[in-house]
């Protein structure tokens, strides 16, 4: 009879075989080829070169190959990054080879590894023991390590920016002022302030790749690579994108994505902060006003311009009208400017800027009102008119003369929107009536009672007017409702 | 007298080694004959679970393919790897994380034994479902094996348990998301209580959820508790099941055979001789079983062996091949481990372990019908069957009665069919939701992608159940339907499903994160 079990025996063979061949795999690739082990030994043998006197020879003997790391559960860091940079603290280690070398500038003397770490500063995965997990671009890891040069946004979770030497933080400093010089706060909030086009920016660099659109960008997929790329090209990171191109340079991309990145509100022990971090939140309770102009410049610049022109925009769909054109500030009262700052415009891309909304103290919006207004001559006279307008005599010129820009109702397209509610509230009928009869100076907005060649009478105008007022009630409540969809922040997620 | 007890005392601790070594092996050596080889057996412990003889059937690798030992091997795997895993383990949402990372990377070998813990885990969900086909193929569950397939459901039952309870504990994204996804599903009576609006009086499901989580959302509470199950509850549970499921192979005759599997006849002294069948009523105690100088009661050819050392051997490789499998698999393929779970930054698309896939499927068309109903009538269905399917035949043989391979054919095209059309329906045209926004929730619960297979499929049996006019047929029908659509649904749901549950042919067309 033929041995039942003869096959079992040489399954038993061959798996016991596969079986003890994988475990001494494992425990030789645990032992022996571990990278920070090789790293260790690496670095023994450069220790024993350099132990020429007797300080060198001290720490080749103290030298033991074993994982090292810093504890440090104030931070909620454990960083094992000094098992294999081991030399970081050695000035004798300035002409090896990574991961030997010493840490490059004087930062560890006031920043020393057994009270801060590593990824306080650098992020990364601190407790991994190889450098690809460390790094952490392509691992399932929040925080990857920073570019060398990018670093300098962590120095903010302690520092306030505006104390530190500039020098230091030479990115960090430059983003800081391009955000204001590139008027970004005109459609992101930071710190309260700014507009409600874009997404809030407060917490960007807490941010982890899981938030942001990744689906166009190039390798590595990692957070400071996105805010890299996205400065560059921000349709082509995020499709639909409504932010227009920053156009800036490859190091001004830089800075913005080092200001951006530092942007994260971390929970940090006090007895890590600096003084001038603890002086700096207490001065963002109590801001200091800008002036009119910085106001304009960080604020409005990015939708309008200088304020002389208006403009067609292609992405909002709209024109933006020309806020310190002559004919505008010569005919708009204080109040009327007040009302459109404060309140924004519903139903277009202008938001409200008041304390409770866009952040500006009521002494900015004044300063900012007194900006538009300067320079512009003294208001003319203007005229009410005494004759009682028939609107539907007043709906027919409109559709003649005004609904080609300002659209049927009055709802807006070239021209700006004069049947949202703001506006029909805030213009009183001499500012409309000035309007029309003078056009407005460097816009589409002719002139429709030129003194050689009047298009309209004084009583086709008062009917234009009658017409308009009958557009408040009717819009008033669509527009509110569709200004909550528009104001809405892009998500961030998909 | 003092100096014989002081000589007396020294031969004993002379002797000590032997009399230690005798105490422990009490054969003493390695057995010879049949009668030491059938003491080896019923002397020990765990290996007195085992007749003395088996039939030469049991050692035929294809009748079982080992299923059921691999997958409890894969099982004593786990046992010994999660004890270990233990050691460092923290059940805290604070510490849990931080413990798996250093688990990861400082523990020696730590990595590799939690791949070896997640490799067998997942070997074993994958082994059981086999092992249950196989048996249902064999026809195994038959007179006298009803008992022993229920306790093989249950052991099913606690398998997926144990797994699913282990998902949470190293409180990544894939956790803490998984987790969220299977207590909505534990809530998902809701769906129905609200689009009958009792919800207010009766919420069996916010109970159930309650009742997994310890709380309304996943945190420090559920990680306890799925801890305390996973460790401890299931384990137990587990271990004591499975001991009364062998004890019941051993009690119901072996794994099961035909009457006369090979005609009444075997091969003894180079040729066919009949076999001494033994009579059912007549006790024959241990004489009749082995072979030695007493009067032999069965000398001649017989279609068994001696258990020790055929059967061990068989046992043992099978061990030693499922080791081995997870030790490859480990040291090539790391157990996944995500961000820290995060409940602002929901994984998308948050995807349960993947025997649960077809359930999420299901799921996404009806949370009620596809996560409660539909799995509660197939436990249901699959505990049945021994019970409605009681004609003898073909035990121990894959596709045993006449005419079951045709039938299993047609079944597998026509469930085949049947699922991916209806997947590739709901995918293109939608579903009711679609067509008519407003429609009662209620309708949608009793007619949806997953609730029409399970009817279409019911009825197919009922079809062969007339048209062959065999139970069994339609068993295997309906079985054949139930493995096919589980099978499908899993695959459609691991690939082709990706954020916001839309379809995608690949993963790598998702948006990327």
């Amino acid at each position: 009879m033929k041995d039942p079990s003869r096959i079992y025996r040489c399954l038993l063979l061959v798996a016991s075989l596969v079986t003890v061949g994988y475990l001494v795999g494992a425990a030789v690739h645990e032992n022996y080829l571990a990278q920070w082990k090789v790293v260790q030994h690496q670095y023994q043998d450069i220790l024993r070169q350099k132990a020429t006197d007797d300080r060198g020879r001290e720490l080749l003997a103290k030298f033991r190959v074993e994982m090292k790391q810093a504890s440090i559960p104030a931070l909620g860091a454990v960083d094992r990054c000094v098992t294999c940079h081991n030399g970081i603290d050695d000035p004798r280690m300035t002409d090896v080879e990574q991961p030997h070398r010493t840490h490059p500038g004087h930062i560890l003397d006031k920043h020393p590894v057994d009270r801060f770490g590593c990824t306080v500063c650098h992020h990364g995965q601190g407790a991994a023991l190889t450098f690809r997990e460390a790094k952490a671009d392509d691992v399932f890891w929040d925080y990857p390590l920073l570019p060398p040069e990018m670093t300098e946004a962590t120095c903010v979770t302690c520092h306030d920016a505006e104390k530190l030497p500039p020098d230091q933080i030479p990115l960090l400093t430059a983003g800081m002022k391009l955000y204001q010089q590139k008027s970004c706060g005109s459609c992101h909030k930071l710190g309260g302030r700014g507009g409600a086009l874009g997404p809030a920016l407060d917490n960007e660099g807490a941010k982890t790749k899981h938030q942001l659109i990744m689906t166009s960008l190039r390798p590595p997929h990692t957070t400071w690579n996105w805010q890299l790329a996205h400065f560059r090209d921000p349709g082509g990171v995020v499709p639909d994108s409504q932010m227009r191109n920053p156009t800036v340079t490859q190091r001004e991309a830089l800075a913005l994505a080092v200001y951006m990145l530092s942007q994260w509100k971390r929970d940090i022990p006090e007895s890590y902060l600096a003084p001038d971090k603890i002086e700096q939140k207490y001065r963002a309770l109590h801001p200091t006003p800008l002036t009119g102009e910085q106001v304009y410049q960080q604020y409005c610049n990015a939708c309008h311009g200088n304020g002389s022109y208006s403009r067609w925009d292609k992405k909002f769909k709209r024109f933006v009208p020309a806020i310190r054109g002559v004919s505008l500030v010569s005919t708009a009262t204080r109040e009327y400017l007040q009302a459109n700052i404060e309140q924004g415009r519903p139903g277009t891309q202008m938001p409200a800027w008041g304390p409770h909304a866009g952040g500006l103290l009521p002494d900015e919006i004044t300063g900012v009102i007194e900006y538009l207004r300067a320079g512009a001559p003294t208001a003319p006279a203007m005229t009410a008119l005494t004759l009682r307008g028939d609107p539907s005599h007043g709906l027919s010129l409109f559709l003649r003369n005004c609904a080609g820009c300002h659209g049927m109702n009055g709802r807006g397209g070239l021209a700006p929107e004069i049947g949202n509610p703001v506006f029909q509230r805030a213009a009183t009928d001499e500012f409309i009536i000035g309007t029309i009869r003078n056009g407005r100076v460097g816009t589409a907005m002719p002139a429709f009672q030129r003194p050689e060649a009047p298009t309209l009478g004084d009583q086709d105008i008062a009917d234009v007017l009658a017409y308009l007022r009958t557009l408040g009630e009717q819009k008033g409540r669509n527009a509110i409702a569709q200004n909550v969809t528009l104001s809405a922040p892009p998500g961030g997620r998909p | 007298m003092a100096e014989t007890a002081t000589r007396e005392f020294l031969h004993n601790l002379h002797e000590l080694p032997h009399t230690v070594k005798d105490a422990c092996f009490r054969l003493g050596k390695t057995p010879e004959s049949e009668r030491e080889e059938s003491q080896a057996t019923f002397h020990n412990l765990f290996l007195h679970i085992h007749s003395v003889r088996v039939h030469v059937r049991t050692l035929k690798p294809t009748l079982t393919f080992g299923l059921g030992l691999m997958a409890t091997a894969s099982f004593v795997i786990t046992i010994i790897t999660g004890v270990l895993l233990m050691v460092y383990y923290k059940p805290s949402t604070d510490l849990a994380y931080q413990s798996i990372k250093d688990i990861h990377f400082t523990v020696s070998t730590g990595r590799f034994i939690r791949n070896i813990h997640r490799w067998a885990a997942q070997l074993m969900v994958l082994t059981v479902l086999l092992h249950m086909a196989r048996v249902f193929f064999t026809a195994s569950y038959k007179k006298p094996r009803e008992f022993n397939w229920l306790a093989g459901l249950g052991l099913l039952v606690i398998t997926l348990a144990l797994s699913f309870t282990g998902y949470l504990l190293p409180w990544d994204q894939l956790a803490y998301w998984a987790i969220t996804i299977g207590s909505n599903i534990a809530n998902s009576p809701r769906e129905l209580t609200d689009a009958i609006g009792i919800t207010k009086f009766f919420d069996p499901g916010g109970f159930q959820k309650r009742l997994l989580l310890g709380a309304n959302y996943v945190g420090q509470d559920a990680l306890i508790r799925f801890y305390v199950l996973h460790v401890f509850i299931l384990p137990l549970a587990l271990v004591t099941l499975l001991g009364v499921h062998f004890w019941r192979i051993r009690k119901d005759g072996g794994l099961a055979k035909p009457e006369d599997p090979m005609g009444g006849l075997a091969e003894w002294g180079g040729e066919r001789r009949a076999v001494f069948q033994p009579l059912a009523t007549k006790t024959y105690g241990l004489m009749a079983l082995v072979k030695g100088k007493r009067p032999p009661v069965n000398r001649g050819p017989e279609n068994t062996v001696m258990s020790w050392p055929h059967l061990f051997w068989a046992e043992l490789s099978v061990f030693m091949v499922t080791v081995a499998v997870t030790l490859i698999l480990s040291f090539y393929y790391d157990a996944p481990l995500k961000e820290l779970a995060n409940p602002a930054i929901p994984e998308n698309p948050a995807k349960a372990p993947w025997y649960f896939l077809g359930i999420q499927e299901l799921v996404s068309y009806s949370a009620f019908t596809g996560g409660l109903l539909i799995p509660v009538i197939v436990v249901v269905g699959l505990a049945l069957i021994p019970f409605l399917d009681r004609r003898p035949g073909g035990e121990g043989t894959w596709f045993g009665t006449r005419s079951e391979r045709a039938v299993f054919w047609q079944s597998f095209f026509f469930a085949l069919a049947v699922t991916v059309g209806m997947l590739a329906f709901t995918v293109n045209y939608g579903w009711l939701r679609n067509w008519f926004p407003n429609i009662h929730q209620l309708w949608i619960i009793a007619i949806n992608p997953g609730s029409l297979l399970v009817l279409i499929f019911a009825v197919w049996s009922l079809f062969i159940l007339k048209r062959k006019d065999s139970v069994r047929l339609a068993a295997v029908s309906l079985f054949t339907c139930f493995l096919v659509g589980f099978t499908i649904l899993t695959y459609f749901a691991t690939v082709h499903r990706g954020p916001n549950w839309h379809f995608y042919w690949w993963p790598s067309q998702w948006p990327v994160h």
